[in-house]
């Protein structure tokens, strides 16, 4: 799926041009295509696609909520902050597909974005943990602060754009929209890195997990450390969102629709759910991101939107279907 | 035996849920805990599980102190089957599987498989182990839950309200079960219980729970009138029949 993927494009090369550009003998423009733009966002799709989904339903399971995603500790509000903050106050730059030209026109390194918005991300993430760590890391108290934290993050963000010029608005919201362009081999790498990490761990701890669907006592009964395996897991799954969201910007309803479609279709047994999980997550992602690009007329269309319009009416058949008996 | 010596313990400092609980149960026996709403009953219970920790005093069984013991050690002597019970989208084979968590971490050993598919035998749950446990009725989920008790080959077993949700054939089913356990298999069942006559039935030991502290406790002599009005505000009358008991209760002013 990924290799097909790495045929579609705005730039019209045919499938024998992009299989001569991957051997490294087609035009120079052509190898840098493939080579420096689809690859990298080609890896972006599937290293994302699997770190939300995976840490969507990680927080599900461990704050014992359907509707808790990768960016219930306000992760994502934190980023955009953060980005707010870089673009509009000291005119950070950011990568970008769509060319636009405040973005460029900067100067600046065009990670100061993606830097700041990860240092508000990781901020959030330890302040509300640190907050939780006094009530036991209980369920109910992480998404309350979670949401009051996030609701902070948004009205910092409104009155910095209220003060902000046209150009440097546009340029905040712009780097708001998810656009898996922004991806190089580094960001890919940074991303792998995490979700990697995140995964494994995830894996390990997954019988600990099937253990917390009984609720808190009973996984205390049964040997489990719960204060301690919420406490690795809202870190590891926020860290996940921090670093693809500060790459790649927003990109909603994976780490929420995803989980719940595996869920569904393969039950709950973690060992299971996480793998399925990743790789549901990696096609959604790069299905989207491949439509986004086939659809923007030259550019690409926000992939966020097009992950809620894909995967939103399957989750809604599932739900009402067949599998929605389980 | 099950010994709980002192036990100490509030949410708010000041105002003390238990305050010095001691009480002895043997190995192998049923004891059945009662008392009125918020008499520290389910408080008790999730101290001796691990699931809060008390201010003072010890939990012992066979001389040794749950309190000072790890996670896992723990896991291995208590096992509990709580009032509420919520599985999640996993199988039966699944959930009874998650009762062995402490005994390995990613893929189970032959012998911790041999336990679970004993363990379902036992509980006669073979038919229905790969079927999702919501789609179980509350006698079969309960026994789901005995049964993910059991693989932790526990020896002493706690059930908070274990018939609370059940019609009068499935609680008999788990109560024959829980004695069943406990007579058979040694293992010592101190389980919760708001049914006098229920409790009669099901218990060998029996502890009347009453401001944080046992009232009184003892065998089926325990069960008097002035003890029932003592503990709950109610009056009752205890008759007999073919030797066994049973309590009526009766409003005050009928008394």
């Amino acid at each position: 799926m990924a290799f097909v993927c790495l045929f579609v494009g705005s730039s019209h090369m045919s499938v024998s041009e992009c299989l001569r550009a991957l051997a490294g003998k087609s035009t120079a423009a052509n190898n840098r295509i493939i080579w420096n733009i689809r690859i990298p966002r080609v890896l972006a799709a599937l290293i994302a696609g699997a770190g939300l989904s995976v840490s969507g339903l990680i927080m599900q399971t461990n704050l014992n909520n359907a509707m808790a995603s990768p960016s219930t500790l306000g992760v994502s509000n934190a980023a955009v902050f953060g980005a707010n903050l870089s673009i509009i106050v000291f005119a950070g730059g950011f990568l970008d597909t769509m060319n636009i030209q405040a973005t460029f026109d900067t100067g600046f390194n065009p990670f100061s974005t993606s830097l700041m918005a990860f240092v508000f991300s990781v901020a959030s993430i330890l302040l509300i943990l640190g907050l939780c760590r006094v009530r036991s890391f209980s369920p109910n108290i992480v998404v309350l602060a979670g949401i009051a934290m996030g609701s902070v993050w948004t009205a910092a963000t409104t009155i910095l754009q209220f003060y902000a010029t046209d150009v440097g608005l546009s340029a905040a919201v712009i780097w708001t929209f998810g656009d898996l362009g922004r991806a190089t081999y580094r960001t890919d790498l940074i991303m792998s890195v995490t979700v990697g990490v995140g995964i494994l761990t995830f894996l390990f701890l997954s019988r600990r997990y099937d253990a917390l669907l009984s609720g808190d006592a009973v996984a205390i009964s049964v040997g489990v450390n719960v204060r301690v395996l919420r406490f690795v897991s809202l870190l590891l799954s926020s860290m996940i969102t921090a670093v693809c969201v500060s790459f790649l910007g927003i990109i909603g309803f994976v780490g929420i629709i995803c989980p719940h479609i595996v869920k569904k279709i393969m039950g709950q047994e973690h060992l299971w759910s996480i793998t399925s999980s990743a790789l549901a997550g990696s096609l959604l992602l790069l299905l989207s991101d491949t439509l986004s690009r086939s659809m923007g007329n030259g550019s690409a269309l926000p992939v966020g939107a097009i992950t809620s319009l894909l995967g939103a009416p399957f989750f809604i058949a599932i739900i009402f279907g067949k599998g929605g008996r389980h | 035996m099950l010994e709980i010596r002192n036990l100490v313990f509030g949410y708010d400092r000041q105002n003390p849920v238990l305050k010095g609980v001691d009480l002895e149960l043997e190995e192998g026996k049923v004891g059945i805990l009662m008392g009125r709403n918020g008499a520290g009953k389910t408080t008790l219970f999730k101290i001796i599980t691990g699931v809060l920790k008390p201010d003072a005093g010890k939990i012992l069984f066979d001389g040794r102190d749950l309190l000072q013991m790890s996670r896992r050690e723990r896991a291995g002597i208590v096992a509990y089957v709580p009032q509420q019970i919520d599985f999640g989208a996993l199988t039966v084979y699944q959930t009874v599987l998650a009762g062995r968590v402490s005994y390995y971490n990613i893929r189970p050993s032959k012998a911790d498989l041999e336990v679970v598919e004993n363990v379902l035998a036992e509980m006669d749950l073979q038919d229905v182990s790969c079927r999702n446990v919501q789609e179980l009725s509350g006698g079969e989920r309960q026994k789901v839950a005995i049964a993910r008790a059991l693989a932790q080959q526990p020896r002493v077993l706690v059930f908070d309200e274990p018939t609370g949700n059940l019609d009068i054939a499935n609680e008999l089913l788990i109560i024959n079960e829980a004695k069943k356990i406990a007579h058979k298999r040694g293992i010592t069942v101190f389980s919760s219980i708001h049914d006098l006559n229920q409790a009669m039935y099901f218990g060998d030991r029996f502890f009347f729970m009453k401001d944080g502290r046992i009232r009184c406790s003892g065998g089926p002599e325990v069960f008097e009138e002035n003890i029932v009005r003592d503990i709950y505000g109610v009056f009752a009358k205890i008759v007999e029949n073919d030797g066994e008991k049973f309590i009526h209760y009766y409003k005050g002013d009928k008394q």
